[in-house]
């Protein structure tokens, strides 16, 4: 989130997109319902109606995946009838920047200038802005060089008409505008609208793309650092946020530092020299990457030894040059080329795409090691249906794990709030925190490497700075993850203190600050001050937001060019010309003091970059240099597995993805008449993510006890099925077992390029259920109801999130 | 008098006042099936004192409306339920929730006949089976905290308070959106008047959850009074009725005496 939970409730209009707070997040209704009490609009945009749609002021029914074609003919219509924000766009974006005369599109084709079509690979060297001799942007403020990105973006999405939208998306050109109508209406400058997502957005083979549409949205409305604006990612677990921000993720290391490269990387030098940005706060990098190295390796991390560089993993190219997340992972273990896994709070035998294909991978590992409250589908893997245990190998170690009330430490929630949270039972029977066994490994891996002569290169475990006591202090670790100067192990105020020169060490350089004493009352994530002196929900006392408590960033965009507020009621920050000083609400987000000689900046000064992170100092409209993979600009295309032909260009699928080819990974063919009904997967406020947890309690159980799919009454009525009676949803990979959910909420879509406009039905699935614990999905022991057997395992070019969100099914009676 | 009002049209059906209700009460989660609705447990019973009706309806216009509905005991003013009890097991607290005293009860279940919204349900597995109903959290209330439905409400649909200020927020809502609620609180007068206090975008009738415990034909008259006269006929009814079958009984026998005479002589 740019913004925070509470902050919800300033806006004047919430736009939810590819998400469903109202099941999902159901606290964040909370603020949602105050927006409305308060006479601001709720727009709800989902292929199905989902309790949030109950809530609507308007409910915009959308073919799932067409995002894009609908976010295109939102910023069209915002530019063409001049309601986006004209000074936010010339100010803040990178709208007047000029762009390489070699850079092109191709509306036919769909395609941008560097395409290799062998390759599924862009050569991204024309994406980029046409820069003066000294290298520095060329721009025109005033908009109208046809060269411009703020040209580029009027005439890419000048396609995207009313009609089109209609074409691609089935939304009414009618309902359209009024959306439209309602949303463009915060590009006013005193008001704001908020944009919620989640993973109905990320979820495509065009996700990362959906998102960026959404962004261009919010940056021409000028609803970026504003209160009740922003983009803002509802995270599905209360702690993923934490967990991103500590890079569980295989590209980058803590405080989203990109993991160093083997080819590109091989010295420390190396690294810094090209990952360091030549302007922004990035520019300050190597303080933080070289922090991170010494709290790595202490004492054994030196000027001389390059601050053990030499020891940091290094990744290469994957597992057939497609890194190594989720899918390359699974594909790879398929393979039997991974011989064993740490299981941790995860459930992929229910949560992972192409789940056939996933059981065919489990049952190649000689081990696995799963922790967690209790037995879940995947620590009895080799049960499930239709399996042999004695033909499975794998042998499996059940930890017991304490649940979130049994052990102390932080959790970061969405807003980017790192909340403390204390021990209210000791943890049941033999069961251990996560910290306790992750602690244990790390000592037990220490020991191994050093007593074993003959391992390979043991220094890096041997020698890693690891005290946190055999019992281990949690607050030993966040106060690394604070940071504190090496000498005298003092904690640091924040992040502005750590150097480059191996005297100070830090965990996770955004978190810096949340523990600045070295005393348990220092810990600012625990601070409990229920005091919102500026009214707009900030709660500066209340825990600690990174970085350096800020709770909305980009917040130089919530004053004009001098400083004023653009809505003097959600001030967060503003210039008092006559004292030469900032008015703080918030912790601005620009350059505004003098660090040495405490003067203030007046707002011209922070007018050059206020987006501090990025070396142009403005938001991006367009993203130069191959950042995307697909492309500078959103380009709609449709699912792989799609039932209509992509009305918009003839380029049909995202162009640079992967497609993998083992025989398990099969794909229905475009408008394939063997699987002529669109699926997508949603989850239910009863039920938690992969089921482990809420499927083995009673009272969620008897909820929502079965598996079942919605389907229209004219499905219903086609295929004869009567309500709640059990049906076979088959797609090219597997089939599920479900009841029968007959209801309007789900709709089929009309869709096409005039003349080939066809309708297509629509059924959803709910993710939640297998075939372990107190409830499976369905009576019957010997099924497995989870509806990720259906979904294909094919990624998004950038992020490789599966396409959960769209594929192709049959539907017929069991 | 505390009372909850139940805004509806602020429900978004998370169901986390089933869970609390079940929480606080120490219920056992029952085997279900699927449920069309996804209203699930179906019915209230003794181990369900609450539950959400999810009620799809499609507007003439062609609008869909999902509506969330949370059924309870709705604590009447003068209860019905214990103008019937012949023991006095249930009781009208000052403070507003209508309790039952396991102790007292002999089972007889008239509050069960005499509750206008069906309410009272009777434990029918047990050996020795006693009535259960929602408590308003009677045992929070004394330790001044909210009931636990309302205390897990997350959008404020469930507001808990002083009854008297409670519908005149009501009323402040209607005069503040006339086109959103229907302008009727149901409660404020329904049945002599209700600790639960319920806005809604439409009458119960036209939502059609008339028969699912909310009966728009209750009236104004407090239904415990229909209870309280009736139960009042029982010493005269008892005294006619037993009078009567006492002279019936004698006169019978002599009857039979006379004839067994008359055969015998015969």
């Amino acid at each position: 989130m740019t913004n925070h939970w509470n902050d919800l409730a300033n806006s004047d209009c919430v736009l939810i997109v590819g998400c469903n707070p109202a099941e999902n997040h159901p606290i964040s209704f909370k603020y949602i319902t105050q927006v409305q009490e308060k006479g601001g609009k709720l727009i709800v945009v989902d292929p199905r109606f989902t309790r949030s749609a109950s809530k609507a002021d308007l409910f915009v029914r959308l073919r799932p995946g067409t995002d894009i074609a609908l976010f295109g003919g939102l910023i069209n219509y915002a530019i063409e009838r001049g309601l986006f924000h004209k000074d936010y766009v010339a100010n803040y974006t990178n709208a007047p920047f000029l762009v390489r005369g070699d850079f092109a599109f191709n509306p036919q084709e769909g395609v941008f200038s560097g395409l290799n079509r062998e390759k599924h690979a862009y050569d991204p060297a024309s994406w980029d802005y046409e820069a003066d001799k000294d290298g520095k942007p060329v721009t025109d403020p005033t908009l109208q060089n046809p060269r411009c990105v703020f040209q580029l973006l009027k005439k890419q999405y000048s396609r995207y008409t009313p009609e089109m939208v209609q074409q691609v998306t089935g939304i009414p050109v009618e309902t359209f505008l009024k959306m439209a109508d309602m949303f463009c209406a915060t590009g006013k400058p005193e008001q704001a609208g908020t944009l919620l997502y989640a993973m109905g957005g990320t979820q495509h083979t065009t996700g990362v793309q959906i998102i960026r549409s959404y962004t261009i949205l919010q940056q021409l409305l000028g609803n970026m650092g504003v209160a009740g604006g922003g983009i803002n990612a509802l995270r599905g677990e209360n702690n993923v946020q934490g967990s991103t921000d500590m890079a569980l993720l295989f590209h980058i290391v803590p405080g989203y530092m990109g993991i160093p490269n083997e080819a590109k990387h091989p010295t420390l030098k190396d690294y810094l020299d090209k990952e360091t940005p030549k302007a922004g706060w990035w520019m300050n990098k190597p303080k933080y990457f070289v922090s991170l190295l010494k709290a790595f390796w202490g004492e054994a991390a030196t000027p001389e030894n390059e601050f053990a560089y030499h020891f940091m993993p290094k990744i290469g190219k994957g597992f057939q040059g497609s890194g190594y997340s989720w899918l390359p992972l699974f594909e790879n273990m398929a393979e039997g080329n991974i011989q064993g896994m740490l299981v941790w709070g995860m459930n992929p035998a229910v949560a992972s795409a192409n789940l056939n294909q996933t059981y065919v991978a489990l049952d190649k590992l000689k081990w696995m090691a799963a922790f967690d409250l209790w037995e879940t589908d995947t620590s009895v893997f080799w049960k499930r249906p239709g399996a042999n245990p004695k033909d499975i190998q794998t042998e499996v170690f059940l930890f017991p794990a304490a649940d979130a009330l049994e052990k102390e430490g932080s959790a970061s929630n969405s807003g980017r709030w790192i909340q403390w949270r204390h021990q209210a039972v000791k943890p049941h029977g033999d069961a251990k925190s996560d910290l306790w066994y992750a602690n244990a490994l790390g000592l037990e891996l220490k020991k191994l490497y050093q007593e074993d002569p003959k391992a390979a290169a043991p220094e890096a475990i041997v020698k890693l700075n690891w005290n946190y006591g055999e019992d281990p202090d949690v607050h030993l670790v966040a106060k690394e993850i604070n940071g504190y100067t090496w000498a005298d192990k003092k904690q640091v105020p924040n992040f502005v203190a750590l150097k480059d020169d191996g005297s100070t060490a830090c965990g996770c350089w955004i978190y810096s600050g949340f523990y600045p004493g070295p005393d348990k009352k220092d810990n600012k994530a625990a601070a409990r001050n229920g005091k919102d002196p500026s009214g707009l929900g900030l709660y500066p006392g209340w825990s600690f937001a990174w970085p350096v408590n800020r709770r909305i960033i980009y917040n130089r965009c919530s004053v004009d060019a001098q400083g004023q507020p653009w809505n003097q009621k959600r001030a967060l920050v503003g210039w008092d010309a006559n004292a030469k000083k900032w008015i703080r609400n918030d912790v601005p987000d620009f350059k505004w003091i003098d660090l040495a000689t405490k003067a203030e900046f007046p707002p011209d000064e922070s007018l050059k970059a206020p987006f501090i992170m990025l070396p142009e100092g403005k938001s991006r409209l367009f993203v130069p240099k191959g950042l995307c993979k697909e492309g500078p600009l959103p380009e709609h295309y449709e699912a792989l597995e799609c039932p209509f032909v992509n009305p918009v260009s003839k380029q049909q699928s995202n162009p640079v993805i992967k497609i993998w080819k083992s025989a398990m990974d099969k794909v229905a063919q475009i408008c394939d008449p063997r699987y002529p009904v669109i699926a997508t997967t949603f989850r239910v406020t009863e039920h938690w993510q992969a089921g482990a947890m809420t499927r083995n309690l009673s009272w969620q159980a008897e909820m929502m006890p079965e598996m079942f799919v919605e389907i229209s009454p004219s499905l219903a009525k086609a295929k004869g099925i009567r309500p709640g009676e059990w049906v076979k949803v088959k797609s090219a990979r597997g089939e599920v077992l479900a009841r029968a959910n007959v209801t309007n909420r789900v709709a089929p879509f009309c869709c096409g390029a005039p003349g080939f406009q066809n309708t297509v039905e629509m059924v959803a699935l709910p993710w939640h259920f297998g075939f372990a614990g107190l409830i499976t999905g369905g009576p019957d022991k010997k099924q497995n109801y989870a509806a990720n057997q259906l979904a294909p395992m094919v990624g998004d070019a950038n992020t490789m999130i599966p396409e959960y969100k769209v594929f192709l099914v049959a539907v017929e009676k069991a | 008098m505390k009372a909850i009002l139940i805004d509806t049209t602020k429900c978004i059906g998370c169901r986390a006042c089933q869970v609390a209700c079940k929480s606080w009460n120490d219920l056992p989660g029952e085997a279900s099936t699927f449920s069309e609705t996804w209203s699930n447990p179906k019915y209230l019973d003794a181990d369900n004192y609450t539950r959400i009706i999810f009620q799809e309806t499609t507007s003439p216009k062609g609008e869909l409306h999902w509506n969330f509905i949370k059924r309870q005991c709705n604590h009447c003013l003068t209860p019905a339920c214990a103008s019937a009890c012949p023991v006095g097991a249930l009781k009208k607290l000052p403070d507003g929730p209508v309790v039952y005293n396991d102790d007292i009860c002999i089972g007889c279940r008239y509050c069960m006949m005499a509750c206008p919204f069906q309410v009272p349900k009777f434990e029918w597995s047990k050996a020795v089976p006693l009535i259960r109903k929602c408590t308003f959290c009677a045992d929070r209330l004394v330790n001044n905290q909210e009931p636990s439905c309302a205390a897990s409400c997350p959008t404020g649909c469930l507001v808990f308070g002083e009854r008297d200020q409670l519908l005149k927020e009501a009323h402040r809502r209607i005069g503040l959106h006339p086109g959103k609620y229907y302008p009727e609180v149901y409660g404020e007068k329904t049945g002599g008047g209700t600790c639960k206090l319920y806005l809604t975008t439409a009458s119960f009738q036209t939502l059609g959850l008339d028969h699912q415990g909310f009966r728009p034909d209750l009236g104004d008259y407090p239904h415990g009074l229909h209870g309280r006269e009736w139960m009042a006929k029982v010493p005269w009814v008892a005294l006619t009725v037993g009078g009567l079958c006492t002279g019936l009984y004698f006169y019978n026998k002599r009857r039979g005496e006379v004839q067994d005479h008359d055969k015998r002589e015969g």
